[in-house]
């Protein structure tokens, strides 16, 4: 073989590596945004702002959308008007959100937070009106660990987590992985 | 000339494609979240004074280097609900705190807020502390903890606010020794971001 076809061999060859270190690269990102995909979901029990107790097994049949935030988190709140849309759409077919805060003040940080800061929905100024409940260490680690907010899970009607989010999630991605579970 | 060409345009193609793969994994590394809040940022604490003698004001700067990527609030956050960078000391027996002082923070535009900027610390902050050790300060080493609390984020989300414990080193003399001042680039110049 000529060194030119040699050096062209050589070159083709690095394309197919970089093009298959980049599809695993790709493939391994989506795994570790949904990289708990399809494991039951953590027995867990939270507690609403009147101290009543929430469990995610009390939600089975529902989808579920639990989404740990807290009120200090900019990218949380910036979410939030999707979040708020996704429970005006999909609520009445089964589905629900689940707002965690991880606030360390609690019920003291968030039950104003939740009655007095408005959001902007589609032109309407509105409160984030979707079920809120307390997070906290215990609960993010029976999740597998929280590592930044928000983070959010997809939960299926038969408990199962099947999408992790990291980070402020994608409103048409987010509408699409919903819709396929409900 | 032209077979020398033909063997290095495929080459230099390689070189092409090797460098675009680090680039992405450069890219990737860059994304990811870290272990805990606290990895986020690295510090180093300096005394302006070798020794420091009793009644004459020093000052403690603690240098904080955030991770490429991250960015954390300012001591004085643009809005009431973010939680503002302190640096609160635990003064042992004699030592009194005259002030703490804060750089300004940086205006800027984040994916997560395009319209609002935030005014926050990135890269590298030194945060001072002006510090008196008195007559009832105990001469020789001292140690002066010092508690960092901050709230980082990245592009697209946040990590729970963690207070770093970090120490200065000093040693106390009498109010009459020789003491030189140390480290001139970090004290000698006003804030720096």
């Amino acid at each position: 073989m000529s060194n030119v076809k040699c050096a062209w061999v050589l070159c083709a060859a690095a394309l197919l590596v970089s093009g298959a270190v980049t599809a695993c690269r790709s493939s391994s990102a989506k795994a570790s945004n949904s990289a708990a995909d399809f494991q039951p979901e953590p027995d867990v029990t939270f507690k609403n702002l009147e101290g009543a107790d929430v469990s995610l097994a009390s939600l089975k049949g529902k989808v579920v959308l639990v989404n740990f935030w807290a009120t200090w988190c900019d990218p949380c709140r910036s979410e939030i008007p999707a979040l708020i849309s996704l429970q005006d759409k999909y609520s009445s077919k089964g589905f629900t959100m689940l707002g965690a805060s991880m606030d360390e003040d609690g019920v003291k940080a968030v039950d104003p937070f939740i009655h007095t800061t408005r959001f902007n929905v589609g032109g309407q100024q509105r409160l984030m009106d979707y079920p809120i409940v307390l997070g906290s260490d215990a609960i993010t680690d029976k999740f597998g660990g929280l590592l930044g907010m928000p983070t959010s899970y997809l939960i299926s009607r038969d408990g199962k987590i099947v999408k992790k989010y990291i980070g402020v999630v994608n409103e048409q991605q987010v509408i699409k992985d919903v819709e396929s579970q409900l | 000339m032209r077979r020398p060409f033909r063997i290095v345009a495929p080459l230099c193609a390689l070189a092409v494609i090797c460098a675009a793969g680090s680039r992405i994994a450069v890219r990737a590394q860059e994304t990811a979240m870290p272990q805990s809040a606290a990895s986020v940022v690295k510090t180093k604490v300096y005394a302006s004074l070798d020794p420091v003698p009793r009644g004459k004001e020093f000052q403690v700067a603690v240098i904080v280097d955030i991770a490429n990527g991250y960015h954390m609030n300012s001591h004085k956050p643009l809005d009431s609900y973010l939680i503002p960078t302190t640096l609160t000391p635990q003064l042992p027996a004699g030592f009194t705190l005259a002030d703490t002082i804060y750089p300004p923070g940086k205006n800027l535009k984040f994916p997560f807020s395009p319209d609002k900027p935030l005014n926050v610390y990135t890269q590298s902050v030194t945060l001072r502390l002006r510090l008196t050790a008195g007559d009832a300060a105990a001469l020789g080493d001292a140690s002066i903890p010092i508690t960092l609390r901050y709230q980082a984020c990245n592009n697209s989300a946040c990590l729970p606010p963690v207070k770093v414990p970090v120490t200065a080193a000093i040693k106390v003399a009498a109010a009459d020794a020789k003491s030189k001042a140390v480290h001139p680039e970090i004290f000698a110049a006003g804030s720096s971001h």
